[in-house]
């Protein structure tokens, strides 16, 4: 049940602070530093699936995001009832020195994810084995889905300045 | 056959040949590509128009480009076109290679797909319905006719230019010219 799996993460951890939106979905925001270990206790517990890792900038907090986002494939689990859960965790880090480590480790694959957040939001994944670029094609100064990086300014600047082949058709 | 365009096809075979067996490359790009299929098969059966879908680029003289063009898509085009053999015609399906259609203010979504490789027509919409396709066929076959389905003229004629802008957007390109500068053949069908 959820009500049993939030003690449980309250009595455990410390510094969390954990809502239960409906039965089946629960938000968990930790600090940074605590992320590994809940992911840890989180898989014994029968969240054995890491559906997505995603990431939001709140560029007025001046943090970053992390969400990794939890399910279950069986009703296994001891504190896993009748109908499937969800759980998201929460975590920011700071948008100045954007580094986390990475959680290959607990869940294999976050590997592909963790390498599209470090090209899109240039988050830095310690321990990863191969950050590099798996979508673009070209170099950007900002990291493009962060929110100070201006889209039409950008599309001016390269695409549009690129000249036409023959004059136009009247 | 017609009996009417009899004498077309004394005067040019070939070229006759050409605009009844349109070979169209099966290059899914962007979401426009969801079309293709039922055009091709029974519902709306392109064999009617001599359209048919082949594998590989060598076999192809159409060029079907169907939705958005991602950087990463656009050298895969690029590439594409260069090995298809001449004649070889191509058609911008959708909005987006028009001029960036909803992606217009996009990071990663280039704008005018004729800025990179010619373009002989461009069906508008979003998205077209299948039968645009066949419209489109018409309309290239009259532009056949009337040899103005030129794009790989025009890409011989205007290859360095072509190359400078896909050089622009894609940073060096890592296989050499189709079309060398010292190359004699060029400009020869002028």
């Amino acid at each position: 049940m959820s009500e049993s799996l939030k003690e449980a993460l309250e009595s455990t951890f410390k510094d969390i602070q954990v809502s239960v939106h409906e039965d089946s979905r629960i938000a968990v925001t930790a600090e940074s530093h605590s992320v590994l270990a809940i992911l840890k206790f989180l898989k014994d517990a029968g969240f054995d699936h890491l559906a997505l890792i995603s990431s939001v900038d709140w560029i007025e907090d001046n943090v970053i995001e992390l969400c990794f986002i939890l399910t279950c494939y069986e009703r296994g689990g001891e504190h896993a009832n009748s109908q499937k859960m969800h759980i998201i965790l929460k975590t920011p880090i700071p948008r100045e020195q954007p580094q986390f480590k990475t959680v290959i480790g607990v869940f294999p694959n976050a590997e592909p994810y963790e390498r599209e957040i470090h090209e899109l939001f240039g988050i830095d994944f310690e321990g990863h084995p191969r950050l590099t670029p798996l979508l673009l094609e070209r170099h950007y100064e900002i990291p493009p889905f962060r929110k100070d990086f201006d889209t039409r300014k950008y599309v001016e600047e390269v695409f549009d300045s690129i000249p036409s082949i023959e004059p136009e058709k009247t | 056959m017609d009996r009417n365009q009899i004498r077309k096809w004394l005067k040019a075979p070939a070229k006759m040949a050409n605009k009844y067996s349109l070979h169209a490359i099966y290059f899914c790009t962007g979401c426009g590509i969801i079309e293709v299929p039922p055009v091709i098969t029974a519902r709306w059966d392109a064999e009617r128009f001599g359209v048919i879908p082949v594998a590989t680029p060598r076999q192809a003289n159409l060029f079907l480009i169907t939705g958005y063009v991602s950087v990463k898509t656009l050298r895969a085009i690029i590439r594409t076109y260069e090995q298809m053999h001449e004649p070889k015609y191509t058609v911008g399906f959708g909005s987006c290679p028009v001029n960036g259609g909803m992606y217009w203010d996009s990071y990663n979504t280039i704008k005018h797909l004729d800025k990179y490789i010619p373009i002989d027509g461009w069906i508008a919409g979003c998205m077209p319905r299948p039968e645009a396709i066949f419209i489109a066929v018409t309309h290239l076959w009259t532009l056949i006719d009337k040899e103005m389905a030129d794009g790989y003229v025009r890409y011989r004629k205007n290859y360095e230019a072509y190359r400078r802008n896909q050089e622009m957007a894609l940073g060096k390109l890592d296989w050499p010219p189709l079309f060398p500068a010292t190359d004699d053949l060029r400009g020869n069908e002028q």
